[in-house]
């Protein structure tokens, strides 16, 4: 049986699709059988952040109604063999989703792969309690921001009450906070919340702290998950969390903020 | 909620019952004259224009009243039966002298003490009434609202999330995050910080108290009485705090 995670956030813009692009594809680059399923229908970002937008030719829409078999509309990644995306749909919008369409794909593709990820919608109408129903386990993607904390313990009360694992009491989803745009300087100058603030209000296991970085921007516009980024400050952080995803010690990085030599002072050099 | 801990119901069952508290709304039905043969034929007076009205509603007989009547003076037992006639079921007293209690215990109507009240119709159980000791004499077998199970949770109450602790005390052991609603007809403990909004005391009971480890709360009520963040500027903010209602003023102590 696959492990079924969702990605979500409450909020919109903090990182969702680049955290499912990356962790997906950290996962992949371990070994396991990953699947990634873009539950934002209507408006379908995943596929460009993996760089397979032009391969689309049905999606998850499409499978639900019947009109595609699950193997036409899933895309194998070409970089990493063990990977692959199921796209959400543009021209429809959310209601084309149920939940017994959902449950068929999710069982069809548990015989296949070994995780599941749901990258959710914002917000915490339909689409968003479709892509978290199922989950087995969830990354928190928070922004050290007021509303996003907010937001993401919203998303933390909708899990335990109304996922699947809670209706049918099969124990509790497994959550992760993912602190994603975390930039310490900006930290240190008290225009940011501290790390400790935001896990002292979430009080879930924190995975992974992912620095704010100019590369994140970069890998979503040329398709190329920031994982696959080696020299990306934010790529490491994410090989770091799929690293602890997997059982390992990992310590956290990039929590301090970078003291500038002379030379880049000079210069003006940023974080890669 | 899933978190809180009260449900316990799995499937094999041992044991034959189980004793729980619990607390129901009754009609009390406060005696002004003594003599059975005055009230019974006055209430069937009253309520022959609404028939079925009180049709076998449990009723609590109030003794407060009765101030200055001697126990022997009362008959218990006729009214009872008098009341019964009227498809009326009393089922105990509350108030009245410990005299007249014990007269009425002996008809078979024990004394019932009222939740949240030590006022007139208490000879003053010391505070705290949950653990009093028992009154003396054969008051102690009071059988309804004894002590109550608190609800008690053991998880973060997040933002959107509302716990109601219904009849009684909210022990919240992490804690409740802006956003979040705690609600209970007792006191509210809260031993992590209080961020969201916390309502005690439903909407009578003034002697319900809060109760955080730190006070940081959007909104706080009491028994109806309440206040926003705004009006909180004087209240020691972020410590370890106790809520109580002082006539009809908040009163904000630090605790420890």
């Amino acid at each position: 049986m696959a492990e079924v995670i969702v990605v979500t956030s409450g909020k919109g813009g903090v990182g969702k699709t680049t955290t499912s692009a990356a962790f997906g594809t950290g996962l992949a680059q371990r070994g396991k059988r990953t699947v990634v399923i873009d539950f934002d229908v209507g408006l379908r970002n995943l596929d460009l952040i993996m760089g397979v937008e032009r391969r689309v030719v049905f999606d998850i829409v499409n499978v639900i109604q019947g009109e595609a078999k699950l193997n036409q509309a899933l895309i194998r990644d070409k970089r990493v063999d063990t990977l692959a995306i199921l796209p959400a749909s543009q021209t429809r919008d959310k209601d084309a989703l149920t939940k017994d369409g959902v449950r068929q794909i999710i069982e069809e593709l548990s015989r296949d792969f070994d995780y599941i990820l749901c990258d959710s919608p914002a917000g915490i109408e339909k689409g968003a309690m479709l892509a978290l129903y199922f989950a087995d386990q969830a990354l928190i993607v928070t922004n050290p921001e007021v509303s996003s904390v907010r937001d993401s313990d919203r998303i933390l009360g909708v899990l335990q009450s109304r996922s699947r694992r809670a209706e049918e009491k099969l124990g509790r989803v497994k959550e992760h906070l993912l602190v994603t745009r975390y930039d310490p300087a900006r930290v240190e100058r008290g225009e940011m919340l501290k790390l400790e603030d935001v896990q002292e209000i979430l009080a879930i296991p924190l995975l992974g702290v992912v620095p704010e970085s100019e590369s994140v921007l970069r890998a979503s516009n040329t398709g190329t998950p920031v994982i696959l980024d080696a020299e990306s400050i934010a790529g490491q952080a994410y090989k770091d969390a799929v690293d602890r995803f997997l059982g390992e010690d990992v310590p956290h990085r990039f929590l301090e903020p970078e003291r500038k030599g002379l030379f880049r002072r000079l210069f003006g050099g940023r974080a890669a | 909620m899933s978190a809180a801990s009260r449900s316990a119901n799995a499937p094999p069952r041992l044991e034959p019952f189980r004793l729980r508290g619990a607390n129901f709304n009754l009609l009390v039905l406060r005696l002004l004259d003594p003599r059975p043969e005055v009230v019974v034929p006055a209430i069937g007076d009253q309520f022959r224009r609404a028939p079925g009205f009180l049709r076998f509603a449990p009723i609590v007989i109030g003794l407060a009243d009765l101030e200055g009547v001697a126990p022997g003076e009362v008959d218990f037992a006729g009214l009872a039966q008098g009341l019964r006639g009227l498809e009326i079921v009393p089922i105990g007293t509350t108030g009245g002298t410990p005299e007249l209690r014990n007269a009425a215990l002996a008809a078979g109507l024990p004394p019932l003490r009222q939740v949240g009240r030590e006022g007139p119709d208490e000879p003053a159980p010391p505070p705290a009434a949950a653990e009093a000791p028992p009154p003396p004499g054969p008051v102690a077998v009071a059988p309804a609202a004894a002590a109550r199970p608190a609800l008690v949770v053991d998880q973060p109450v997040r933002a959107g999330q509302r716990i109601w602790a219904q009849g009684g005390d909210l022990i919240v052991t992490a804690t409740v995050n802006a956003g979040a609603e705690v609600i209970a007809d007792g006191n509210i403990h809260v031993y992590g910080a209080l961020r969201g909004r916390a309502m005690a005391g439903g909407a009578q009971n003034t002697e319900a108290r809060i109760f955080t480890m730190n006070f940081d709360p959007e909104l706080i009520s009491i028994a109806g009485y309440y206040a926003v963040r705004d009006g909180l500027a004087a209240a020691p903010l972020g410590r370890a705090v106790q809520v109580r209602l002082e006539g009809e003023r908040m009163r904000f102590d630090p605790l420890g």
